[in-house]
């Protein structure tokens, strides 16, 4: 229990490290220095330094917006077995609850964004709202494929310990489709490249970050850690999924389990240094990819489960 | 020695691409001679097949032989005179293509093996498409293109029931060569369910080829933009052997004691068939759709026959040969009026007497004879099915057929009048001038039919009466 | 364990997936052409003892299927220059589910006429159905020529992958002749392909629609 918590409380302090990672890579692939790996702290850091600005027009709601998207990504992480350790909460059916508790995030978030008025963040907001539910539509494949696997609801049942290595070992093949699913997943909810370009300027073309102008200060602050913790979340399947090792020691487990996501985090660098942003109309095609992937190799492994 | 039947036109059509035009057609015509000399030959000696596995001699392939055999030649003929006077562009090309069609619908007669059957019958549809595409113009490329692209589609269907055939044998425990003369004899120990299987697929696949509606898309297509004595030989005899395929898969089935599933199938379909005919010929605009259509209709008679069984199928192999005769005779015909009046069109043709009596008469009498009137063999044939039907006790279809019949020929009379004694808007100064070879194999074809009627040779009359047998057929 | 054989028909099977989601015609050769290598090679894991014939013929299918015939298609589209995006008829997100679809008809199918017991591997005969099925909405589902006939040769190389997986002792004569048919009909498709061309500028079927009735 207390190994869990230290494991949950050591995984938010990893997160903006990690996020930082991606920066690096793609310095790396455009032949810059790029920033220090610690960046994120030094942001996070400036940002809870200063006052926020509200304006006249918002309401109590545009104020929760951060403070609940970060608790649900919170929330969610308590959940999540990190480094293939049981997590600090697990009950019969909690994937479920958990992929709720972080819509109940994106629905404070939209709210918030409405609730500023501005064209932008309503379109951003519309956007943020669609894409996520092709990717419901294949979470819920995936989980139909584990649960077929494992009999059970619950991440422990898939990511803890040598579970993830039987995952492997029953489907076989089809589980790398999951791999792929899970992977665009990741970078549709976390509005990544090529689903969004965190990085650009333009606010007609922007997903997420369009809906976040109007936060400032320590808002911003607990928005952009709630982002890391989520991106940390999604990596986290990933990881495990990739590398399904279980070593004896809890310590060298750890070190596995960092060295797997961090390998995550710059197949997304890479990932966005190679791909450039699709455009808009394209990005329901590459969603629903994942859909008919997790569809795949469901059916594929309900045939051979038979 | 079976095989050298198929084997000569195939040599005489590669010796044609490297001949000069005029030497192909010579060559053609000679090669038409041949032909029907080797099939008189191999109907009075019945040679052995050195392939007895793929090959070998059965009594509707013996007939579908003489037929292809006898038209050819006397299309061969007409095709000598015809070259003359078109400006075919690469005439190596359809002369040699002609003989290449002749080879494989040859091998479709005497293919005895499933998958031999296939090959043939897939062979003829790459082989008939340079004759579809002959004139180059857009529409003869869209048909080509629908010929090719359905036709192929749909034999794809056929092979893929073929497997499923030889699936029916390996789930029977049935040790046997994949022919059908094989397959009959062993029918009853094949899996009557991969059977059934098989059997609606190669239906579907050889219907289509075979231009039984609603896969009978191509068919007017292809034979309106094909050059006429092409259209002549695709609905003479490539329809033939289409129904070949059919025919022999049907007699696996009959043998195996499902002809009533196979039966129904056909009769369905072939009414089907009539019925999409004869709302598409009463108000057809171009005489040679219209010919097209009514080959639809024909091969619709034949099928609903062949489902009958019994003196209906005989009644049906009557009406393959005499359709066969009489509608390659009418497509010639209509080439001929074309070269006259210099258009497709129903209402551009008119005062046909006057201007073409050779033409006249014999497309006059092809009228008469497709139409089913009484000295034709088409008459006796569709009065057979009707007795058959009757006999089955299939009223209701027997009535649909009558009354389907009826339109067409309402319809057919109605266009072949106009046509024959319409007005057109020039004036008749003289008659065009017809050549000899571009009547006479016309006459001859309708001869046959009309001798066949009276008189037919009893060695004729006992293989037509040994392949009706097989559904049961005769008095 | 997973027989070796199903490894590659799940890919095969996935390939279908980019097949119909894939709107650029190099990437469907290319599918095709791996479908072409797998379904020719799949009688080398079938059969326990393979006669000289047997690899002679398994060979040719392979050089046939898999490399003659996607490499023409693919020097031609080259020659014509054509870059533009395929034409449908069915769009590509519905024509993907159309696939999912499909993926999951074809193993219910294959289960419910008892297919698999006759054949080695357990996908053969659902990936079979699937390229069967997909090569024929490829067909109706897309207006560019060149896609159609694509599908035409997809249902080819799943009537080919039925007869290996079902029909135990075939001749090899004869499954030669087949392929030799196939060939003969590719090739006479590709010189029409390159008449509508000639005649159009592209390859869209939508213009071939003059004759009527």
């Amino acid at each position: 229990m207390i190994e869990s918590i230290i494991l949950w409380i050591l995984a938010i302090c990893l997160s903006p490290f990690y996020a930082a990672v991606i920066l690096k890579v793609k310095a790396f692939f455009g032949g810059k220095k790029g920033p220090p790996l610690l960046i994120h702290y030094f942001t996070l850091i400036k940002l809870m330094q200063k006052g926020s600005v509200y304006s006249n027009s918002t309401t109590f709601i545009f104020k929760m917006g951060p403070i609940a998207s970060l608790s649900a990504a919170l929330m969610a992480l308590l959940f999540l077995p990190i480094a293939g350790r049981s997590p600090v909460l697990s009950f019969n059916g909690d994937v479920i609850f958990v992929l709720y508790v972080l819509g109940l995030g994106r629905f404070f978030t939209i709210a918030a964004a409405m609730d500023t008025a501005s064209p932008f963040e309503g379109m951003g907001a519309a956007r943020e709202a669609f894409f996520p539910i092709i990717c419901e539509a294949t979470m819920f494949m995936i989980l139909i494929l584990f649960f077929q696997l494992t009999g059970e609801l619950t991440f422990a049942a898939y990511f803890t310990g040598i579970q993830t290595s039987g995952l492997w070992r029953v489907a076989g093949a089809p589980m790398l489709f999951v791999v792929m699913a899970f992977f665009i997943i990741l970078l549709t909810e976390n509005s990544r490249v090529p689903v969004d370009d965190p990085a650009t300027h333009l606010e007609l073309t922007m997903i997420h970050e369009v809906m976040v102008l109007d936060h400032s200060g320590p808002d911003f602050g607990l928005i952009e850690l709630g982002a890391f913790i989520k991106l940390l979340f999604y990596s986290t399947f990933v990881a495990r999924l990739i590398c399904p090792i279980h070593a004896a020691h809890p310590f060298v487990n750890f070190v596995i389990f960092c060295a797997a996501l961090s390998g995550v985090y710059v197949a997304i660098g890479v990932t966005e240094s190679v791909m450039a942003r699709f455009r808009m109309d394209r990005v329901s095609h590459f969603v629903l990819t994942s859909f008919a992937l997790a569809f795949f190799a469901t059916v594929i492994t309900l045939e051979f489960v038979k | 020695m079976l095989e050298i039947i198929f084997l000569i036109p195939f040599v005489a059509a590669l010796a044609v691409f490297f001949l000069p035009a005029t030497a192909g057609r010579v060559l053609l015509v000679l090669t038409g001679i041949i032909h029907l000399l080797m099939t008189i030959m191999v109907w009075t000696i019945r040679p052995e097949a050195i392939f007895p596995d793929y090959f070998a001699l059965s009594a509707a392939g013996l007939l579908s032989l003489i037929v292809i055999s006898l038209l050819f030649f006397l299309i061969s003929v007409y095709t000598a005179e015809y070259l003359k006077q078109s400006h075919i562009r690469q005439e190596n090309i359809f002369t040699g293509s002609m003989l290449l069609f002749l080879s494989t619908m040859t091998m479709v007669t005497i293919s005895d093996h499933i998958m031999v059957m296939w090959i043939a019958i897939e062979a003829t549809t790459l082989t008939s498409a340079p004759l579809i595409f002959t004139h180059k113009t857009s529409t003869a490329l869209e048909a080509t293109w629908k010929y090719v692209l359905i036709c192929s589609v749909g034999i794809a269907m056929a092979l893929l029931g073929s497997v499923l055939i030889t699936l029916a044998m390996d789930v029977g425990h049935v040790k046997t060569a994949v022919s059908f003369s094989a397959l009959t004899e062993a029918a009853k120990q094949l899996d009557p369910t991969w059977l059934k299987a098989g059997f609606v697929f190669i239906f579907v696949g050889y219907g289509t080829k075979m231009g039984l509606a609603p896969m009978h898309t191509w068919l007017p297509d292809a034979h309106s933009e094909a050059p006429s004595p092409a259209s002549a030989l695709l609905s003479g005899v490539l329809l033939n052997c289409a129904y070949l395929g059919i025919f022999k898969t049907n007699k696996i089935m009959v043998a195996a004691g499902l002809g009533d599933f196979s039966g129904t199938i056909l009769m369905v379909f072939g009414l089907m068939s009539i019925l999409a005919a004869a709302t598409f010929i009463i108000k057809q605009t171009e005489y040679k759709r219209m010919l097209a259509y009514s080959s639809i209709e024909n091969m619709g008679i034949i099928a609903f026959g062949t489902g009958i069984g019994g003196i209906g199928a005989y009644g049906a192999i009557l009406c393959l040969i005499h359709h066969s005769l009489i509608k390659s005779s009418l497509f010639l015909t209509s080439g001929n009026i074309h070269s006259g009046y210099h258009s497709w069109f129903i209402d551009k043709i008119g005062q046909l007497p006057a201007r073409m009596p050779k033409t006249f008469v014999a497309f006059f009498a092809g009228f008469a004879a497709i139409a089913g009137f009484p000295p034709f063999g088409l008459f006796i044939g569709e009065l057979l099915i009707i007795v058959g039907a009757f006999r089955a006790g299939h009223y209701t279809m027997a009535a649909i057929f009558m009354l389907s019949l009826c339109f067409i020929f309402a319809g057919l009379s109605n266009q072949v009048f106009k046509m024959s004694f319409g007005d057109v808007s020039e004036d008749i100064t003289s008659p065009t001038p017809e050549k000899a070879c571009l009547v006479w194999p016309q006459y001859a074809l309708l001869l046959t039919s009309l001798a066949l009627c009276v008189w037919m040779p009893d060695i004729l009359y006992q293989t037509i009466m040994a392949a009706a047998a097989a559904m049961g057929g005769g008095f | 364990m997973i027989h070796p054989v199903d490894i590659l028909l799940i890919l095969v099977l996935l390939s279908v997936l980019f097949a119909f989601a894939s709107s650029r015609l190099p990437v469907l050769i290319r599918i095709l052409a791996f479908q072409g290598v797998v379904v020719s090679i799949v009688p080398f894991f079938l059969e326990h003892e393979m006669t000289a014939g047997g690899i002679i013929f398994t060979t040719a299918t392979l050089t046939i299927r898999g490399i003659i015939i996607p490499w023409s298609f693919y020097s031609m589209i080259k020659k014509m220059g054509i870059k533009r995006e395929v034409e449908t008829i069915v769009s590509y997100n519905a024509s993907v589910f159309a696939s999912l679809l499909l993926i999951v008809a074809a193993p219910m199918l294959s289960h419910k006429f008892n297919m698999i017991s006759f054949s080695g591997g357990t996908l053969i005969t659902s990936t079979a159905i699937t390229l069967v099925v997909a090569g024929m909405f490829l067909l109706m589902a897309r207006r560019n020529a060149i896609a159609m006939v694509l599908g035409y040769i997809m249902m080819e190389n799943g009537i080919y992958l039925i007869g290996t997986a079902l029909s135990s002792g075939a001749q090899h004569i004869v499954e030669f002749g087949i392929l030799l048919d196939v060939l003969a009909g590719v090739m006479i498709m590709a010189i029409m392909l390159q008449s509508i061309k000639q005649k159009y500028d592209n390859l869209d079927t939508a213009q071939l629609s003059k004759l009527k009735e």
